[in-house]
């Protein structure tokens, strides 16, 4: 291969493959000037790694803290969609829409007047006043407001007990937590006082 | 290396499937690096922090779109990517994105002391990093802090791979001159 100041930053980069490495390593044996190009590249790259990676401040919030949870609505949309709610709903809707159209098309009862005196028969029974399309709605907003409401209880049910568990779980963490601070300083005090535990020590003290 | 009793790939698979602890999980294991990669794009912690908030805040809602798992890295860092340059949009939306540089400050980012590399090295590189185009920069920091192939930067930056090249050789040539003769008094 011929000299190539490109080439020779993939090989620092890490971007060639093994034969591309194999003839570049060949060059450098017998070219100065490249193996100088080397090494400032290489020094380069060590004067970037002199800048560390800084711990991040402070933890990311996790997906069950309020930030990653969903608006309100989005959850009472998706909780609404996502359940049993939703079958209730399409059947309401279904039925609903079979008793209006039912309604609409059905004929109107034609009154018979009997000549003997009259008889109660179904004839002469006031048919139940049709119901209304708005009186449908009110009651389908009903039934789809309970379905909200159940699915919503039992999700904030849900969201009590990882909330109660996360709880638990720091206490624990900050307990265990502090043990260690603990230890760490009376192995501190050990040391300082000169007395270096061995595996055995350690084993009779326990 | 560190073994890892479960792969992202069945952190993010489980997720996706609504697994909050998987997902919390995931996002230990990526938010330094995120964080990071963002604090050297931005210069600034505050910004990278909230910035890093909202990356997970979008991955996690965007996560069942993630065809496959194995893209998992390029797919979140272009995610980040995306939300800072919207930053510097909504902050000075006169402004051509690629004139725009990180907020200066006296010593550059600051580092963590440390006895192997001296302090004014890292001062150096910093003030160096400063120097170069955001893109130039960000080139940079995807390639050497986070590790990531040619191809994978082209996906995040959404760019051809020639243009990643062009942008991270041409950084080089600009690192070399300023850091070559620090880095050799440091090292010798």
């Amino acid at each position: 291969m011929s000299c190539s100041p490109i080439v020779l930053k993939d090989y620092v980069l890490k971007e060639l493959g093994d034969a591309e490495r194999r003839a570049v390593d060949a060059h450098l044996k017998s070219c100065t000037g490249c193996r100088e190009e080397l090494e400032r590249l290489r020094l380069t790259e060590a004067a970037l790694f002199s800048l560390r990676e800084e711990e991040i401040p402070q933890r990311i919030a996790f997906v069950s803290d309020p930030v990653f949870e969903p608006s309100t609505w989005q959850r009472v949309w998706s909780g609404f969609w996502g359940s049993a709610a939703r079958l209730g709903f399409a059947s309401a809707a279904l039925l609903s829409g079979a008793i209006v159209y039912s309604a609409v098309t059905r004929p109107a009862p034609v009154a018979v007047t009997p000549a003997a005196p009259a008889v109660p028969t179904i004839a002469n029974v006031q048919p139940a006043p049709a119901v209304s399309e708005a009186e449908i709605q009110n009651r389908i907003d009903v039934a789809v407001r309970k379905a909200v409401a159940a699915s919503r209880e039992q999700e904030m049910v849900q969201v009590r007990q990882l909330v109660g568990d996360l709880q638990q779980k720091r206490q624990q963490f900050t307990l265990a937590l502090a043990q260690l601070e603990v230890d760490e300083h009376k192995l501190s005090d050990l040391r300082h006082s000169g007395y270096y535990p061995t595996s055995a020590s350690v084993r009779e003290q326990q | 290396m560190i073994f890892r009793a479960v792969e992202d790939g069945d952190l993010i698979r489980q997720a996706a499937r609504g697994s909050v602890e998987a997902y919390n999980l995931l996002v230990s294991r990526w938010e330094k690096r995120v964080y990071n990669y963002l604090l050297r794009i931005t210069g600034n912690r505050e910004d990278a922090l909230d910035l890093t908030q909202d990356v997970f805040l979008k991955a996690y809602q965007n996560l069942r779109k993630l065809d496959d798992p194995g893209r998992f890295a390029p797919w979140l860092y272009r995610i980040a990517h995306n939300e800072a340059y919207s930053m510097f949009r909504k902050r000075r939306p006169e402004t051509d994105v690629d004139d725009l540089e990180p907020e200066a400050t006296e010593t550059g980012i600051t580092v963590g002391g440390s006895a192997v590399f001296p302090v004014e090295l890292s001062l150096a590189v910093a003030s160096a990093l400063e120097r170069l185009s955001p893109d130039q920069r960000e080139a940079v920091v995807l390639k050497v802090y986070q590790g990531f192939k040619f191809e994978e930067m082209a996906e995040i930056l959404a760019c051809p791979v020639s243009t990643v090249k062009s942008r991270l050789y041409t950084a080089f040539d600009l690192l070399k001159t300023e850091l070559a003769p620090v880095s050799a008094r440091g090292v010798s």
